[in-house]
């Protein structure tokens, strides 16, 4: 446990863990401050400067997403600071010419209301120039981006795939994947984990179906995914008025995966929706056609097929492969199946190659 | 950054390819490199290119137009338009590959500390001018200190930070410490750290190996900017040749070669440049003294206020006589590069040393971009901090600016504030993008347009001196507000400054 500090927050006393954030220390206390480049998963960065607070003794405000508190510590988050926020709204617009490329949730246009903050013109180098990807998972529009960094630092620090260049430098920064490569052609692996991250939408899921449906009409589901047996917590975000999965995200408090999917978990869920999707248990009878059943005549039938070939041709004469969408426990009930029910050692998992 | 200068100079431009096959080479992720690459200016740009200087005092000596002329004449060789190339001496000044154009004429004076007067050649002639002497037989750390304390040396690379504060301060840290030479000289108007080190690089580098022995640190850094090609190859000579003479047994002392970006000049952005990643400043505090090279202690400081270490601890700090380099360039007769007094004014300059002004003069920038911009009503003015405050402004880099009255401040402006622009890290919103509000507006302006309000602006001034991360950007607002004091009439589109 490391050792509780005092210190003031708009002249109130409060406490916290030494070395806390001081956006977090602040948050327990009730006082909100709105951050933008900042992420958990992420190493302190500073460079929005969305959270500035004062701090006495410090010539300039502080970011608080990258200030740790300590004993004594005097911060004030209403003296001059919510000016200061609103004019870095307005600067930030002031560049955000698309501010929804693909519908997804935007920080800084719901910051804007908030703080009913506008830009007073829009800068003539704002265009940057633009980016199309011929994969089919992810699209990224430059226009949208406010250049807070975290989609590569995610690449960098969680994914380690480092796909995403911050390029440039001034006017001329922009985001694109190495070199302005498809990112099919760099070291990404299409986990969706920069795009989870941005805070604007400039990296988004390409095909949302309806993208026009703003996320927060969308019921989310939280389920376990099921391809394989790290069993990343996730949700299915589904549109209620057509009952489909629209897509897939998930919380950085969600144990397990804390937030982060792989390709797979994120993006393959349609297989949910595809016709051509078995949703009734089927058996193949002597005309060699496949025929809807029932769950007990179909696992009758499996029972029969292996007793058969067990009386005919012994134990050793089955074997059994394991998917890799199993769960532990799964897998051992498999086992316990093939040792003591049917009686072979012959095991396998498509997890082990 | 030293394979990519060196991919550059050896084989050619920086390609994707060939980025990517350093990568692999260094086993390091492609897309790290190519973000490394592209903040910089000259790594994708060929060795032979042709750099036209449009600084602020280029500029006002016509390097647009010489621009042009070499755009037009160009043979299929790269001609770019680049900020502040350190010879506003001789502006406009261009360089072809390496070579500066026009040819090099150093004008300087007889000082009481640097003696730049004098070049030393050799490692010879500068110990036969006493040269070494105080390395060789170093007073204790305490002493140093103090002296460094009695003199008032305040740092010469623009932010003014009294050196023996500093050097105390990180001789307060644990071991393993390191020193850098911030040689990276970029501040517009800048030509002094060159000077220094064309006419005497032993006597900088003797004030390295003083701050290397008094900070036990046995590496040492001297990053500099790869425009410098003289002052390298002096550098390089003088080493080899104290290397030689043994002076360096025992520790390493390495030049590391910028590529083009003004911002790595400052201290933490250095840093990241020389741990091979995009120079964008770090967070502050830690300060360097405390967390800098490779997240050890390290010692910072110009190539000036290290060259007057070994005056300072030879004849006491109390006896040196408080002077500092003055670059003066722009309309004046002789521009050059003048030891003086502090509390000199621009007045003095332009007229005791820099041979009087050439026409009428319309404004003075004291001591680079963000020092501020002042009237022909502070020619008078001591260019010391103290009384510059009253002015809003700084001596910065003590690099007077003499501006014509024909340059309209508009322009001068305007120029300045693209400067910041360009030159942003970008890392930070108020300054990515408050400097290219204010070139807006000044561009607008221009035009006769206002693009915001008077209130608006201030806004936006208040919030890029108040939170950016940097000096880059906490220094921009200063000629801005200088010029809405000193020529309110080019303000009058933006209606009624903001009642405080
Ligand atoms: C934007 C910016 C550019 C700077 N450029 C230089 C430079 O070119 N040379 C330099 O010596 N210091 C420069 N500095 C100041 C350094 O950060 C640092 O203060 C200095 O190297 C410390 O040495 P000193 O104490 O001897 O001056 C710059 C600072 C800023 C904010
Ligand atoms: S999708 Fe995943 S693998 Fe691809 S760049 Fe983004 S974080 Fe890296
Ligand atoms: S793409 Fe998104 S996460 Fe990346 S820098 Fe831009 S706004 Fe930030
Ligand atoms: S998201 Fe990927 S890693 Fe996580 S459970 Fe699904 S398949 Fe496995
Ligand atoms: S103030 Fe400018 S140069 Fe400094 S960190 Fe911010 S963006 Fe970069
Ligand atoms: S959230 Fe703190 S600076 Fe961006």
């Amino acid at each position: 446990m490391s050792s509780m500090v005092r210190f003031t927050l708009d002249g109130r006393e409060a406490s916290a863990p030494e070395g806390e954030l001081l956006v977090h220390a602040a948050a327990r206390h009730g006082v909100f401050i709105p951050t933008l480049c900042h992420d958990d998963k992420l190493d302190p960065y500073g460079g929005c400067r969305m959270c500035v607070v004062g701090v006495e003794g410090s010539p300039r405000p502080l970011p608080a997403c990258a200030t740790r508190v300590a004993e004594g510590m005097v911060v004030s988050t209403n003296s001059n600071v919510p000016a200061f926020r609103k004019t870095l709204t307005e600067m930030l617009l002031a560049e955000h010419l698309d501010p929804n490329p693909g519908g997804r949730p935007n920080e800084l246009t719901d910051l804007a209301a908030d703080l009913d903050a506008e830009a007073p013109f829009i800068l003539p180098d704002a265009k940057r120039k633009e980016y199309e990807d011929r994969n089919r998972l992810m699209g990224y529009t430059p226009d949208a981006c406010i250049l807070c960094n975290r989609c590569v630092r995610y690449t960098q620090e969680v994914m380690q795939c480092s796909a995403l260049s911050l390029e440039g430098r001034g006017p001329h920064a922009r985001i694109v994947p190495t070199w302005e490569r498809s990112w099919l052609d760099t070291e990404c692996e299409l986990c969706g984990g920069c795009l989870s991250v941005c805070p604007t939408g400039a990296i988004f899921e390409k095909f949302l179906e309806g993208t026009e449906q703003p996320e927060r009409e969308l019921v989310k589901t939280k389920t376990t995914c099921t391809f394989c047996g790290v069993g990343c917590q996730l949700d299915l975000n589904v549109d209620p008025e057509t009952n489909r999965i629209v897509k897939v995200t998930s919380e950085p408090h969600y144990v397990s995966n804390e937030g982060n999917l792989c390709v797979k978990g994120r993006f393959a869920f349609n297989f949910v929706h595809h016709p051509d999707r078995l949703t009734k248990p089927m058996v193949r009878r002597e005309d060699g056609e496949l025929h809807e059943t029932s769950w007990e005549d179909a696992l009758q039938v499996a029972a029969d097929g292996l007793n058969r070939v067990k009386a005919e041709h012994g134990p050793q004469a089955i074997g059994f492969l394991a998917s890799a969408r199993l769960t532990m426990e799964e897998n051992f009930l498999i086992q316990k199946l093939a040792r003591s029910v049917v009686g072979t050692n012959s095991i396998h998992s498509c997890e082990a190659t | 950054m030293d394979n990519l200068g060196r991919i550059r100079r050896e084989i050619g431009p920086v390609t994707p390819e060939l980025s990517d096959a350093l990568a692999d080479h260094m086993n390091i992720r492609r897309g790290e490199v190519h973000e490394v690459v592209s903040f910089y200016s000259f790594l994708e740009v060929p060795a032979d290119a042709v750099r036209v200087c449009i600084g602020p005092v280029c500029d006002c000596l016509g390097a647009k137009d010489l621009l042009a002329r070499e755009q037009e004449n160009a043979n299929g060789v790269p001609v770019l338009g680049v900020e502040c190339l350190g010879h506003c001496d001789i502006a406009p000044v261009l360089m072809r590959g390496d070579v500066v154009e026009p040819d090099v004429t150093r004008r300087t004076n007889t000082g009481s500390s640097l003696g730049l007067e004098q070049a030393d050649q050799t490692l010879a002639e500068y110990e036969a001018r006493g040269g070494l002497a105080v390395l060789r037989n170093l007073p204790a750390k305490e002493k140093i200190v103090e002296e460094l304390k009695a003199s008032g040396l305040t740092g010469y690379g623009g932010a003014g930070f009294p050196t023996g504060l500093k050097w105390e301060a990180v001789a307060k840290e644990p071991a393993p410490r390191y020193v850098v030479v911030n040689a990276d000289e970029g501040e517009p108007g800048t030509i002094k750290d060159r000077y220094v080190m064309e006419l005497r690089p032993h006597l900088m580098l003797e004030g390295t190996l003083i701050a290397m022995d008094f900070a036990e640190a046995t590496e040492g850094f001297i990053y500099l900017r790869e425009e410098y090609a003289t002052a390298r190859a002096r550098l390089e000579q003088a080493l080899e040749e104290l290397r030689a003479a043994g002076v360096l047994d025992g520790r390493s002392l390495e030049l590391v070669i910028g590529a083009g970006a003004y911002i790595c000049g400052e201290e933490t952005a250095m840093l990241e440049s020389m741990e091979g990643r995009r120079g964008m400043p770090r967070l502050k505090p830690p300060f360097p003294s405390q967390v800098g090279y490779l997240g050890r202690p390290t010692l910072i400081n110009n190539v000036e206020t290290l060259a007057h270490i070994p005056a300072i601890l030879r004849d006491g700090g109390e006896a040196w006589p408080r002077v500092r380099l003055w670059s003066v360039t722009g309309a004046v007769t002789a521009p050059g590069c003048y030891e003086a007094p502090l509390d000199v004014t621009p007045r003095q300059l332009i007229d005791d040393y820099a041979g009087g002004a050439t026409e009428e003069i319309g404004a003075v920038v004291p001591g680079g971009a963000a020092s501020g911009i002042l009237p022909p009503a502070a020619l008078d003015v001591p260019l010391t901090r103290e009384s510059l405050r009253e002015w809003n402004a700084g001596p910065g880099s003590a690099a007077l600016q003499v501006f014509p009255a024909s340059y309209s401040p508009l322009r001068l402006l305007a120029e300045t504030m693209r400067f910041f622009a360009e030159e942003s890290c970008q890392k930070c919103t108020p300054c990515r993008i408050g400097n290219r509000g204010m070139h807006h507006l000044v561009e607008e302006l221009a035009n006769g347009e206002a693009a915001m309000t008077r209130e608006q602006a201030e806004e936006w001034l208040d919030a890029m001196a108040a939170t950016s991360i940097c000096g880059l950007g906490q220094g921009a607002p200063f000629p801005m507000r200088n010029a809405f004091t000193h020529w309110p009439e080019l303000f009058e589109p933006l209606g009624e400054p903001a009642i405080k």
